[in-house]
């Protein structure tokens, strides 16, 4: 049962054309007719207003492979234009951003206060937060949330060219439906993100890395369950593979992550900090990256991380240990096939030729229905991102 | 039509389960608000998702509406049958299936009370973050339908960032699983919008929620000022310096003094006019350094008291207070309205202020205890129900209230929802589109309209809700369900009083909040 996620003849080739940012004018080998680029959010509702063909919304494209096939690209709208902050209350601890605002850019304007927004997803500060909104893109940063936990509130653009709001301006806030949770994760699909409201959160008094490598994957495993089983609160727990290196990020009170320093579990572990640490998450970043040629977001549970490891054997992974995610490295379309026997499975990233035979998302009959449903509603000509979401689920 | 309505209802469940006879409808016409009441024309008592089902589905086969119910201790005017029909009350489904120690969640039914789940979990050194301050009486479905918060969501949030996964019987009577334990978003992010629809989008007969470890250390204080601007300067100043808080609460002179003379007395001081229960919790290391750090915040905003708590009995004790607080306005009036508004905390001074001057205006007492590091206040309006020009009064106080906050960048609700309390008040912060919006959300989830209507839209769009055939208002829904069940002998001589009206309120022991 447990073969190996190993190259095997006739696996697709990564020709890159859907793991690089793609050229100007192509988008999963659809041609952009036209590219336009709105400097208000009036601007994007009177493009959309007037665009009757399909329409995709672009951020700073460092992540087009991500979702289903895209099925036209009649007009294509740059919202880099879009890069105000239009409100920082500091000592609200909120922050209200255009869509186009970097995430480069935002934690630059934050930290002169003090704060930040404790998101560090793959794709990397020059990602827009509306595009990080829009594909919930995530990162190592887990324990205190991923994007969903620090949005508070939404203006989109709707098809219509109509400009709608959801949540607010407030940290705490039951105020009518959470659209913005729905928004976040569709991938454009019901809505363009024009402007997001979120909370923040105070730097962490002091956060240092620790690093330890195991003999093998059995000793990674226990390593990870030692850390599990003690006081440790890590932000974020990684386990790289095949390294077999565990990742350990503690952010806190510096007395506080001092502590958890000396508790750490016997191991050879390398600490760092300062310069030498966010170096060293800048190279996982880039580790990610050269997981190809299709990286799988499997869905466990903690204590079922080595379970899935050891079962597929992948050639390359970064895990959330703690959290019971491995983004595993594979190659062929059987080897997603098997994996989403037993466990649910996304694709993070594959070749044009994957996409095309798989779903993103594999969803099961009532996520289905449901998503598909609210496609309809906001969406029922199929225009915006066509087929990028649940409407090209079912279609392969 | 009522006979074979019951009929059907008697072959899903055993006839203790249902309850027709009108002095016990009673006991359901109103939840923890009982300013709005309408009695359910049937009340039943599933133990099973299944159940809960074929519940949803007689309602459908006869047009009927229909809504879940948890402890009735909402604020909001949420849980109580608006347009009558089928009142659908989950509190046998009260088992705790699993706890997961390993994977920090728990399995658990609708009916589970908050803090049964925390007791369970605690032997584990687990426990779920989330307390409402009616954390002892209100349920966990409650809580997932209004997204509930508490003191605590300063630093651990609401319930929506605790909610992993969810089992729900859609309107078509369908049942579903959403989520996973590991609390991963797979697609859009469903349970997202169905936490906090206040019962409108699906009845949720199951919740995986996520468990944490309970904090090292924790240390208590309470700070006590001569001013509400030194005191409200105080939650800025904290927040300033870094410091994340589990809680920040802020408790004015009427509260003290409610408080002291209630079975709740907490020590707190008499003669301060404001004053700050302040909670930070976390590892040991460091966490005494962060207690100095906001005694030292204290005094410099001239507070003249700043205690510490020094065990356990002297932080449960302040606590009490706190958590009493509601239940101890029996002391200065016979009625109270527990409002519930946001808005941003640097702007807590002036609106406090502008609250005092409407309650002179008004000749109605406030009193004001509330979570002040998120901003959301609970004006508590006093006043005596037998009078009923003070009960019209509490509707202009209100909205002015609201209008006030909205005015400086807040919201309607930051725990209680929008419930039927609100629901006219929403186009101050939504625009027509923003409704429109919402509404076409509802539609997807709830077409007929059928599931818990009249609440959270304003009236004139609520008696516009299409239904699948694009014609059913609530209006007509609930003329319907009149014709229906005025057949009935037991029906006979009812009527709607979905309006507003006088009522007790929470007293000592009553319905809880945040």
């Amino acid at each position: 049962m447990a073969e190996n996620l190993r190259p095997s003849p006739g696996a697709p080739s990564n020709d890159g054309t859907a793991l690089s940012p793609q050229g100007e004018g192509l988008i999963d080998g659809i041609p952009l007719a036209k590219v336009v680029r709105p400097e208000s959010i009036e601007d994007l509702s009177e493009i959309i207003a007037n665009e009757k063909g399909s329409i995709v919304p672009l951020g700073a494209r460092t992540q087009t492979y991500f979702g289903n096939l895209l099925r036209g690209a009649d007009c294509a709208i740059d919202l880099s234009g879009l890069r105000r902050i239009t409100e920082y209350n500091p000592a609200d601890l909120t922050v209200h951003v255009q869509a186009g605002v970097t995430l480069g850019q935002l934690q630059q304007a934050l930290i002169e206060n003090n704060q930040f927004l404790p998101l560090d997803p793959w794709n990397g500060p020059n990602a827009t937060m509306g595009a990080i909104a829009a594909a919930n893109a995530q990162g190592p940063f887990r324990a205190v949330g991923t994007i969903r936990d620090w949005i508070i509130g939404m203006k989109v653009a709707e098809v219509t060219g109509r400009i709608s709001k959801a949540g607010g301006r407030v940290v705490k806030n039951v105020t009518g439906y959470d659209l913005h949770k729905l928004y976040t994760g569709s991938i454009g699909t019901l809505a363009i993100i024009a402007e997001v409201s979120f909370k923040l959160r105070a730097k962490f008094g002091r956060t240092a890395t620790s690093i330890a490598k195991a003999a093998d994957v059995s000793g990674a495993a226990r390593l990870v369950a030692s850390v599990r089983h003690s006081a440790l609160e890590p932000v974020a727990c990684e386990w790289v593979g095949p390294e077999n290196e565990i990742w350990v990020r503690f952010g806190e009170h510096p007395s506080a992550v001092d502590w958890q320093l000396k508790n750490l579990p016997p191991a050879d572990w390398t600490i760092l900090e300062g310069s030498e640490e966010s170096a060293a998450w800048e190279r996982l970043r880039s580790r990610y990256d050269r997981l190809r040629p299709i990286v799988l977001r499997i869905v466990g549970l903690p204590t079922s991380t080595h379970e899935i490891i050891k079962e597929y054997r992948p050639p390359g992974w970064i895990a959330h240990a703690l959290n019971g995610i491995v983004l595993a490295e594979v190659w062929t379309a059987a080897d997603i096939w098997r994996v989403r026997e037993k466990y649910r499975a996304v694709i993070e990233r594959a070749p044009l030729e994957i996409r095309r035979d798989l779903p993103t998302f594999g969803l099961n009959d009532a996520e289905y229905n449901l998503m598909n449903k609210m496609k309809h509603a906001f969406d029922p000509e199929g225009r915006l991102n066509a087929g990028r979401h649940v409407d090209g689920e079912r279609n392969q | 039509m009522r006979t074979e309505i019951t009929a059907k209802l008697r072959r899903i469940l055993e006839p203790a389960s249902i309850v027709e006879d009108e002095t016990e409808l009673l006991v359901y016409e109103c939840d923890g608000l009982p300013l709005f009441k309408h009695k359910p024309d049937i009340v039943v008592f599933p133990a099973t998702t299944e159940q809960v089902a074929q519940i949803v589905r007689v309602a459908n086969e006869y047009g009927i509406p229909f809504l879940p119910r948890g402890a009735g201790t909402g604020l909001s005017g949420g849980a109580f049958a608006a347009e009558g029909g089928i009142l659908i009350e989950l509190q046998r489904m009260n088992s705790i299936l699993t706890i997961d120690v390993e994977n920090r969640f728990a399995v658990v039914q609708p009916g589970v009370v908050n803090l049964h789940i925390s007791q369970a979990a605690a032997p584990y050194g687990l426990y779920y973050a989330p307390d409402p301050s009616s954390q002892m009486s209100c349920s966990i479905g409650g809580n997932v339908a209004e997204n509930s918060g508490g003191p605590h969501c300063l630093k651990y949030g609401m319930t929506t960032n605790h909610i992993l996964a969810i089992e729900a019987v859609t309107t078509e009577g369908e049942i579903i699983r959403l989520g996973n334990p590991a609390g991963e978003m797979i697609g859009m992010d469903l349970i997202g919008v169905i936490v906090g629809s206040e019962g409108t989008f699906a009845i949720v007969t199951e919740i995986t929620v996520r468990l944490l470890p309970k904090p090292q250390a924790v240390k208590t204080m309470l700070a006590a000022f001569h001013s509400v601007e030194e005191c409200s300067q105080t939650v800025s100043d904290v927040i300033a310096a870094g410091i994340v808080p589990s809680a920040m609460e802020f408790v004015d002179a009427k509260t003290i003094e409610a408080v002291e003379a209630s079975v709740y007395k907490a020590g707190y001081p008499h003669d301060a006019v404001a004053a700050l229960l302040i909670e930070v919790d976390g590892f040991g290391a460091g966490l005494d350094e962060t207690g100095k750090a906001i005694v030292e915040i204290c005094r410099r905003n001239n507070a003249y008291e700043v205690r510490v708590a020094k065990d356990d009995d002297e932080r449960a004790r302040l606590w009490l207070g706190r958590k009493g607080a509601f239940g101890a306005m029996g002391r200065l009036a016979p009625d109270m309205i527990t409002m519930d508004a946001v808005i941003p905390r640097t702007r807590l001074p002036e609106v406090l202020v502008a609250i005092d001057r409407m309650s002179g205006r008004y000749g109605l007492a406030v009193a004001n205890v509330f979570h002040a590091g998120d901003g959301n206040l609970h004006p508590l309006i006093l006043f005596d129900s037998r009078y009923p020009d003070q009960v019209d009064k509490i509707f202009g106080m209100s909205e002015e209230i609201m209008k006030l906050c909205v005015a400086v960048g807040g919201s309607l609700s930051g725990e209680h929802g929008i419930g039927y309390e609100k629901k006219d008040f929403m186009d101050l912060v939504f625009s027509e589109p923003d409704l429109d919006t919402m509404m076409r959300v509802k539609r997807v989830f709830n077409p007929t309209g059928l599931l818990n209507p009249a609440k959270i839209f304003p009236t004139r769009r609520g008696c516009t809700e299409i239904g699948k055939h694009g014609t059913t208002s609530t209006a007509e829904i609930g003329k319907h369900v009149e014709e229906i069940l005025l057949a009935s002998p037991s029906g006979r001589g009812r009527r709607r009083e979905a309006r507003a009206r006088q009522g007790a309120a929470s007293r000592e022991g009553g319905p809880g909040e945040g």
